[in-house]
C-alpha cells in the first residue's frame, strides 16, 4: 500500500514500494531536500563537447575567439555559435585545448571568457615552439544570461592557423555541482 | 596587411608589451563572426587611436 502525503494546500506526494521486492531505505541523520532521477545536479546536468569543422586564422597580437562548430554531444542544447550558455544554474568544469598547424615561436595566451570579458587565463607559454595550449577552470553560471567562450592571442609576429583536428582543438564542459 | 601591421606602420614604436593583456594599453580583437580584426581598446597614454582614414591609407 503506497504512502500518500497530502500537500498543505494542494497536491500530494506518493511513495510507492516495488512489489515482490523488500528494500530498506535508511535516512541520514540530517535535514535536506530529497533528490530524484528528475532532479538536476552534478552528474545529471548539462554537458557538451565540441570541435572545429575548419581551420581558423589568428592574427598576431589579436585576441581571437576560437570556433567549435561541430558538437560531439550537447546534452541540454546549451552550446551554440561556439558559446556555452548553460540554462541550469550551477558550477561547471570547463576545459579546452587549442593547437596550431605551425608552431608559435614566441608567446601565446589562452583564456575562458565569461560574458565577453576575460574570466580565467588558462595558459601563457613563452617558448620558441608552441604547438598546443589549453587548460581547465571551474565557473559559476546563473543559468540564464551567463555565457562562456574560448579566446586566444599569439605574439609570433605573423598570422597562424588553428587546426581543425578534433584531437587538438576542442572545448568541453559539464556541471559538477548544482547552484 | 592585417590590422596589427597597419597600426605598426602608423606607430612603429609600439611593441608586444603595448598589446599584452597584462598591462597593455591596446587590445585588438576578432570575435570570429566575419567582421574581422578590430580595436577593442585603445588607452595608450601618448598615441591617439588611429582613425579609419589612417588605417585605410596604411
Amino acid at each position: 500500500m503506497p504512502l500518500v502525503l497530502n500537500g498543505a494546500t494542494s497536491g500530494s506526494t506518493t511513495i510507492q514500494a516495488t512489489d515482490a521486492v523488500t528494500q530498506t531505505i535508511t535516512l541520514p541523520n540530517n535535514s535536506g531536500t530529497v533528490l530524484t532521477t528528475a532532479s538536476t545536479f552534478g552528474g545529471t546536468g548539462p554537458a557538451f563537447s565540441a570541435y572545429p569543422n575548419a581551420t581558423l586564422s589568428i592574427s598576431t597580437n589579436t585576441s581571437t575567439k576560437i570556433l567549435f562548430q561541430t558538437e560531439e554531444f550537447d546534452t541540454n542544447n546549451n552550446f551554440a555559435s561556439s558559446t556555452f550558455t548553460p540554462t541550469v544554474a550551477g558550477y561547471y568544469q570547463l576545459s579546452t585545448l587549442v593547437g596550431t598547424t605551425t608552431v608559435i615561436t614566441s608567446e601565446a595566451i589562452i583564456w575562458i571568457a565569461k560574458n565577453g570579458s576575460v574570466y580565467k587565463y588558462l595558459a601563457d607559454p613563452y617558448a620558441s615552439s608552441i604547438a598546443m595550449l589549453g587548460g581547465s577552470c571551474l565557473v559559476y553560471a546563473n543559468g540564464t544570461t551567463d555565457y562562456f567562450e574560448v579566446y586566444m592571442t599569439q605574439y609570433s609576429g605573423s598570422t597562424k592557423t588553428i587546426s581543425s583536428s578534433n584531437q587538438v582543438v576542442w572545448f568541453q564542459g559539464a556541471m559538477v555541482r548544482s547552484a | 596587411m592585417i590590422l596589427y601591421e597597419k597600426i605598426l606602420s602608423i606607430y612603429p614604436s609600439l611593441t608586444n608589451a603595448d598589446f599584452s593583456p597584462f598591462g597593455g594599453t591596446i587590445l585588438l580583437q576578432n570575435d570570429s563572426d566575419g567582421r574581422g580584426d578590430y580595436i577593442a581598446k585603445w588607452e595608450h597614454p601618448t598615441l591617439d587611436k588611429p582613425t579609419d582614414e589612417q588605417l585605410g591609407a596604411a
